[in-house]
Order: structure tokens, then sequence, then C-alpha cells
């Protein structure tokens, strides 16, 4: 699917300076295992949107010179507003997700059409909201929520031959899902809770060691993962919205599968207090106390 | 009462001790936030004396209503930025965009006292401009493009239109302008007259209040 309407940039990788001294190596034990990375949440950052929300993760070894952010997303809903003259006559509100990629967000360039990965990850970010939402509140009406992915949660420095596994999507998803939260209450249409995005993932730190299970793990970080969960929460009403689980466990173990999903909740309820945190300093912005 | 915050999702009570307004929803027996707000309740307004003779068959739930129990609502503090929607029995304002020979089809402005971002496409069938001869109705001897008519929601209508009436006294042509161009004023129920030409062109007329 080649875009001919644009003039796109070099295909292929953007490829990291080089320097004679390499990067010192970076201390993986910065962030404690059962700890999510700290996030910043802000919203109405778009004024010409009905609601919006900035979501920043921060780099939790940062202190080795590298970026001291991982993941950079904002997100923005136009609505609710009528349907195109076309739809059909709908009792409720339409919900319309498109998540995408800055072309410079990824090691890899991205173009400027949805590939089937943000297409996958508009479809898990639409469930997830979709349990979330009261719907026939808003009859006859639509609503786009559009997630920008600025910056990804990769390793820049990482050398070129690494294989791109995938897992940092789960992260990305997980963001995609608090962010659009804090932008649809923003917004003002009507949810049953706050639905906030977390992920936990079974990692080894190196060859030697056992697999463990960490919440949010920055991928780079570890040698290998065997399997990561990403999970939407409603805290207050203990109900999951959407669960994405992928990988494989290295042994037939039932409880590892549930231990993962319990692991995901404890980081969705930490990116849940950080939501209602930027929630009420959007109702009352002189009190910042952060 | 201090504004107190909620964030959707928000315990704010049992639902026996409150009556759900806008902005909450139910769940469980208990009331919870659906919005982004501060929290408001309004005590219900007194129930009026029993009247001495009642002049007509008073309704059920009127007679048999428990002590009433207070509103609770939330809403966004900074008002204006909340969309509304048009609802069924709605007073809307609306500019008339298109006349056919069966309906003329307008763009919903105002809901209530709430100025609507998005534009809102409404009808006023022939046979929902006035409450009596509708079979002699012409709608181009009622409404012209540009008008702005004062209308209630009868329906939410099909895909793209809501259904509107101008079926009342109060309801209907609320400003117009001449062919020259003149803003008119109403001289009965069905004339609007140019104040500079003299000439009088017919409209359902809203009736001043």
């Amino acid at each position: 699917m080649a875009d001919r309407r644009r003039v796109n940039g070099p295909v292929g990788q953007t490829i990291p300076p080089i320097y004679d001294t390499p990067p010192p190596k970076f201390a993986a034990n910065q962030k404690s295992q059962d700890a999510i990375r700290k996030i910043f949440l802000k919203t109405g950052v778009t004024p010409s949107a009905s609601g919006s929300a900035y979501l920043e993760l921060e780099n939790p070894s940062s202190s080795t010179g590298r970026s001291s952010t991982s993941l950079k997303l904002t997100c923005t809903v136009h609505g609710p507003r009528s349907l195109p003259r076309s739809a059909p006559f709908s009792p409720h509100i339409i919900l319309t997700t498109h998540v995408k990629y800055a072309p410079f967000a990824t090691r890899q360039r991205r173009g400027y059409l949805r590939d089937s990965s943000e297409r996958d990850l508009g479809v898990h970010l639409e469930t997830a909201l979709r349990g979330a939402i009261i719907a026939d509140r808003w009859p006859k009406s639509g609503v786009d929520i559009i997630v920008t992915i600025i910056e990804g949660d990769q390793d820049r420095n990482a050398p070129e031959n690494q294989a791109d596994d995938g897992w940092d999507m789960m992260n990305v998803l997980g963001g995609c899902i608090t962010v659009a939260s804090a932008a649809i209450a923003d917004a003002g249409i009507d949810c049953v809770d706050t639905v906030a995005g977390g992920v936990a993932a079974l990692v080894v730190r190196d060859e030697k060691s056992q697999p463990t299970i960490v919440l949010d793990p920055a991928v780079a970080e570890y040698h290998k993962v065997f399997a990561a969960c990403c999970v939407a929460y409603l805290p207050v009403r203990d109900e999951v919205t959407n669960i994405w689980f992928k990988g494989q466990l290295p042994d037939a173990d039932g409880m590892l599968y549930a231990k993962l999903v319990e692991q995901s909740l404890i980081a969705c309820r930490n990116a849940s207090r950080v939501v209602i945190k930027a929630l009420e300093d959007t109702v009352h912005p002189g009190q910042d106390t952060s | 009462m201090a504004s107190t915050i909620a964030v959707p999702g928000q315990l704010l009570g049992p639902a026996s001790k409150y009556v759900a307004g806008p902005g909450t929803h139910i769940h469980e027996a208990n009331l919870y936030s659906s919005l982004l707000g501060s929290i408001s309740v309004t005590e219900p307004a007194p129930a009026p004396p029993p009247a001495k003779r009642l002049h007509r068959i008073a309704a059920l739930h009127q007679t048999s209503a428990p002590a009433p129990t207070p509103t609770i609502s939330v809403s966004r503090a900074a008002a204006g930025r909340r969309e509304v929607l048009p609802e069924v029995n709605n007073v809307v304002l609306c500019r008339v965009t298109r006349i056919t020979p069966r309906q003329a089809t307008v763009a919903i402005l105002v809901v209530g006292d709430a100025v609507l971002e998005a534009e809102w496409q409404g009808v006023v069938r022939a046979q929902d401009v006035r409450a009596t001869e509708k079979d002699r109705v012409k709608i181009y001897e009622s409404f012209r493009p540009g008008d702005i008519v004062r209308a209630q929601v009868i329906s939410l209508g099909d895909q793209a239109n809501y259904y509107l009436s101008t079926a009342k006294n109060e309801l209907g042509v609320i400003m117009a302008t001449s062919e020259a161009g003149n803003t008119m004023f109403p001289v009965s129920w069905k004339e609007y007259k140019d104040p500079e030409t003299g000439l009088s062109e017919s409209r359902k007329v809203a009736k001043p209040f």
C-alpha cells in the first residue's frame, strides 16, 4: 500500500548518532518490580477539541544520559457531534477510535497511513472505552477519539539489528486507554467509571535469572519478555473491559496467567489514581499541589 | 455548599437518599457520578398545598408520592462548555435552511438556554406547522429560508433529522427578513410586515410573549 499522495521521507530506520565512547550501560535496577513508571497527565491541552489530554511516561534509567521520557501520547476527543447524513439511525453514541504513530515515533519510520498494528491498537482501544461509556445518553451522535503517539516506548540507542518484537505495543495500548479516559472525561461524555490501562509482563533480566512478573515493563531493560498482558479496568466497578494477552508462558502453570492478569490490575489501579488527580486539577486548576 | 469535585465513577450516595439528576447514574442501588464536575444538591420544591376542590383527576404518582428527596447532579464548573442534545419536548430555536412543498428543513441552533456547538438538522413537516386546518397549510406561506423559528421537538426522528412542530400559539417564526432584505415586524398571527416597503408577507407567526 504505497502512499503516493504525500511527500514521504526515506523509508527505513532512523539511525541514532554514533559516539566515540559508547553510551554507558544502563543500570537495570532503577525501578522496583511492583511499581509503575511515573506518569505525567494533563487535560485540556488542545483548545479546538471538546476534550483532550497529554500523557508522558518517565524513563526510569534517565540518569545514564538517555532521554528522560519514554512514551508520549496526546489524545483529542471531538464531539458529541451529529452523524454524517449517510449514517443510519443510531439510538446511542457511535464511537470511533484512531490510533496513529507519528512518523518519527519509533525507530522504524511510520507512514502517514495507518498500518495494521495501528488499526489493531484502535480496535483494542475502542473495546476498552465502549465498556465505560454510557452510550444511550447521546442518541444520534458520534464521537471521534484520536490518539497520536509522539514517542513510542522504545530504546533509541538500541543496536540497529536488535529484533523488534512488538512488546512495546502493550505499553502503548495501556497509555492510550489511560489518556483517552482522561480526554473523554474532559469532553463531558457520560462514563460509568474512569477506565485505566495497565501492563504486566513475565520477563527475565539476564540469561541466568529466573522469570519474574513485573509491572509496566520498560521493554529495553530486560533480556527477554516471555508474555505480557494489557488490561483495561474500571476500578470502582471492579470490571475489566478489555484484555490483551500476548506471548507464551514457559510452563503449563495455570496460575501464572491469573497472576499476570492480577498484576496488570494493580498497574491499572495505580494509573487510575493519576487520572483522578489529573481530572481534579482540571476542575480546579488553581490548586496545583502535584 | 462548597463545590465538591466528582470524577466519573465516584460514589455519591444511596439511591434512596437522592434523586438522580443530570450527570449521574444508578448502579446496584447506589448513585454514581458519570461526569467530571462539581456536585450540587438541590432541595425539591415544597409541595403545593392540596387544593380544596379537585378540579381534575389527580395523577396517581402525585397523590401517592413519598417524602420528596433532594436531587443530586454533577456538572462542569466552567458552565457553557457542556454540549447538550435536543430532546423530546424541548423548545428550540432554529434557522430555516430549505423549504419544499411538504416540509421545511431547519438547522437547530439553541436548545432551551444552551447554544449548541454542533449544528443539528431538523424538519418541520407540513402537518406539524399549526394545530388547525392542517391540510390547508402551505409551507411557503409559513416559512422562508433564513427565518428564525421557535419550535418544539416532537421526535428524535430519522437518521438525519429531528422532527419539530410549531403547532402552538407561542411557536413559529420569531424573526424574518422581507424579500427586500429588511427585518420585518409581526402584524397578525399569519403576517409579517416590512417597515420600509410596507408590503406584508405571510408566515406562521409566533405569539410574542
